[in-house]
């Protein structure tokens, strides 16, 4: 009976609204630590979870270094697409396809026309929750 | 000729966006169409000629007409399944799980009664 209810506690756990951290959590049930953690990391799944800076800023340096009309050895993380790499205009575009096809996310349009140079991408790919 | 005045700038700077989100639509629309991918890359780099080819044009009311010229086409080969990513809007798990409000706490005691 106690497992059957611990199976249904752990079940239903996921559905908590992480409010205040641990205090709900070892307060009231004293549940392992373990198993907190992984029903914690499966509820974020639904919330999304924001990519770390530096591993988004490798990923992009590395999509525009795969581009063919960019200099790989220009390509920094400061670098703007028309000023530093050569770009044109329709080259950015496709740029920011290719980086939308490896986050495997989306950006509405009027969001897309404003990333001009790296940075500005790693921010808006950093800050969005749903980027792979 | 052309003088740079500012209203002839904002003009031709509305064409220029207007051109870029046109160029995103269509890239995007070829690749829905093209379903293996070397077939989306020889069809892209068609896509990036012809617009290449104008890139140079100078009169701004030749100019607006290839933008409606090219949007009408655009219009007129969108796919009817576009893929669009989960979560977008549009999308098959847009909105599917809210995140619930802040605050609000779901007590969980599967109906235990306190009478004993």
């Amino acid at each position: 009976m106690a497992a059957a209810a611990a199976a249904r506690a752990t079940v239903l756990k996921h559905l908590r609204v992480a409010v205040a951290g641990g205090s709900l959590h070892g307060g009231q049930r004293g549940f392992p630590w373990l198993l907190a953690n992984s029903l914690r990391r499966f509820s974020e799944e639904v919330r999304g979870s924001f990519l770390d800076k530096s591993e988004v800023t490798d990923r992009v340096v590395s999509v525009v270094k795969n581009f063919q009309k960019v200099d790989p050895s220009k390509v920094t993380p400061e670098a703007h697409f028309q000023n530093d790499l050569g770009l044109d205009s329709l080259d950015t575009v496709e740029v920011v396809i290719a980086l939308e096809e490896e986050f495997g996310f989306e950006i509405p349009d009027n969001e897309a026309d404003k990333i001009t140079n790296i940075k500005m991408a790693v921010d808006f790919i950093a800050s969005h929750p749903q980027a792979k | 000729m052309s003088t740079a005045s500012a209203a002839y700038l904002a003009r031709r700077a509305a064409q220029k966006e207007r051109v870029r989100i046109l160029y995103r639509r269509a890239l995007k629309d070829t690749l829905n169409w093209a379903v293996h991918r070397h077939l989306f890359y020889q069809d892209a780099s068609n896509l990036r000629e012809r617009f290449d080819a104008n890139k140079d044009v100078e009169d701004i009311n030749i100019i607006d007409k290839l933008i409606a010229d090219g949007e009408a086409s655009y219009n007129k080969w969108r796919h009817p399944d576009p893929y669009i990513v989960p979560w977008a809007p549009g999308g098959s798990k847009f909105t599917r799980n809210p995140t619930p409000p802040s605050g609000i706490e779901i007590i969980y005691n599967y109906g235990r009664e306190d009478n004993d």
